[in-house]
């Protein structure tokens, strides 16, 4: 009994000492888990910390994102507005050029649309001369002259016209020329078509800087500018005309001078004008396209054309042009 | 294909002031004898295919075409390209004789295949000149394999 009691005893307290045991593991345990747990809420307030350190640094970041977004989006404004400027530029600027296309073919087709009653006009009164000439008088062949003449005149307009109006669609072509050498052929090639005349060209001591332009179109500025101070110069017994270089007038400007009639300064603002003259066809031929011409190559190469005159002693023609310094 | 006048030259222009005066500058050069004279693209195709009012009027083909280009109602490309894309009439020489310096017509013209490009020059001299030069060289220089 007592053995059983021992051992119940016994068992009951190993029983009861294994309780106390397993008790005591499951403080420590629950102890433990109370560190642990005591730990991780430590772990858990620094990973808050951290969290909080992080979303600061985010909303710093968020911050900085929206201030860069702010300065993108201004830039972009800027940019649109640079946009919207060069659309509205290159708006005006297409305007522009179909407006001078337009014009330009118009007075292109103007041009054409002349030639054709023209040429019937030249032809039929050509074909009455050659048919009927024996059977009119005097005065009527005369008159028949006179229409010829007039066609004549009025080809050579149409052709200044034409070649005022290509003027505006022709491409340049650049290269550097000798102002110089190209004058003195022009005289010399213009000279050459007045026999009986004496006409003498200066050059001024200046050296004249080349100019960088269109060769055609430079020559056809000269060849204006030369013959019509020939044309001008015809009542003198002695045409002189001088070209040269004037460093300081400007930015730097060549001119021709001659001692010709000359034209009264109050009519300058016609001189450039196209069909404008200061001369009755009478007293010096012409179409009045020459100097609308060389305003318009002289402006197509960025330079300037200006012009002095007094009457009766002779007119000097200015202009400069690109590379002239 | 018929016992008609043989036409050596056939001239298509609307300007009737234009064709007087071609016709007489030829005729000056006994160059007219044989000469048809039409005033627009839907004639010329009707005399040279024999269609419409020209039906009875077919012909073999004649030495040379001179052709403008500003035409009423079929203008002078469309003309050419008929010409040339119908085996019964590529053959035959064909100049344009215009006004358009216009590149883009030269353009059309050579694409199409003609036989040569003249513009009319503006003073009446310089035309009669072109005319003469061109009736002479394709009605008596030039070697057609038309007739």
């Amino acid at each position: 009994m007592g053995s059983t009691a021992m051992t119940e005893h016994g068992q009951t307290l190993t029983e009861s000492g294994n309780l106390r045991e397993r008790l005591e593991a499951s403080e420590k345990t629950q102890r433990a888990m109370m560190n642990i747990l005591d730990d991780f809420d430590e772990e858990r307030r620094n990973f808050q910390l951290i969290q909080k350190a992080t979303l600061n640094l985010l909303e710093d970041v968020d911050a900085e994102r929206q201030n860069s977004n702010e300065a993108q989006r201004a830039l972009l404004n800027m940019l649109e507005d640079i946009e919207a400027e060069r659309f509205k530029a290159e708006q005006a600027n297409a305007l522009l050029e179909s407006a001078n296309k337009e014009l330009e073919a118009f007075s292109y087709s103007v041009s054409h649309d002349l030639r054709a009653p023209l040429r019937a006009i030249s032809g039929f009164s050509q074909a009455v001369m050659e048919d009927y000439a024996p059977r009119l008088d005097d005065e009527g062949r005369r008159y028949l002259g006179l229409i010829q003449e007039n066609a004549h005149r009025m080809g050579r307009l149409i052709d200044d016209l034409l070649a005022f109006s290509r003027l505006g669609r022709q491409q340049m072509i650049k290269s550097t020329i000798d102002m110089e050498t190209m004058t003195k052929s022009v005289f010399e090639e213009l000279a050459a078509q007045e026999p009986g005349r004496k006409i003498k060209i200066k050059f001024t001591a200046h050296a004249s800087p080349p100019v960088y332009g269109d060769s055609s179109m430079i020559r056809q500025v000269l060849v204006n500018l030369l013959s019509n101070a020939i044309k001008f110069t015809r009542p003198r017994e002695n045409a002189q005309i001088e070209f040269g270089y004037l460093p300081k007038l400007g930015d730097g400007a060549y001119y021709i001078k001659d001692n010709g009639v000359g034209f009264d300064m109050r009519y300058l603002n016609k001189l450039f004008g196209v069909f404008q003259r200061l001369h009755s066809v009478a007293e010096f031929e012409g179409t009045g396209v020459g100097l609308a011409l060389v305003n318009r190559i002289i402006a197509r190469h960025g330079g300037r054309v200006w012009a002095e005159g007094i009457v009766d002693q002779g007119a000097t023609f200015y202009f400069t042009l690109p590379g002239s310094r | 294909m018929s016992d008609q006048a043989e036409f050596e030259i056939i001239i298509v222009e609307d300007d009737p002031n234009d064709a007087e005066l071609i016709t007489r500058i030829l005729r000056k050069h006994n160059l007219a004898n044989k000469l048809v004279l039409l005033k627009d693209g839907a004639d010329a195709l009707d005399f040279l295919f024999g269609q419409g009012n020209f039906a009875d009027k077919y012909d073999d083909g004649p030495k040379v075409i001179l052709l403008d280009l500003k035409l009423p109602k079929v203008n002078g490309i469309e003309v050419l390209r008929k010409i040339k894309s119908d085996e019964r009439t590529k053959k035959i020489p064909v100049v344009i004789l215009t006004s358009s310096r216009e590149d883009c017509d030269l353009k059309d013209a050579y694409d199409l295949g003609v036989n040569s490009y003249v513009t009319k020059p503006i003073k009446f001299d310089e035309f009669a000149k072109v005319v003469a030069d061109l009736g002479m060289y394709w009605l008596l220089l030039n070697k057609s394999l038309t007739k």
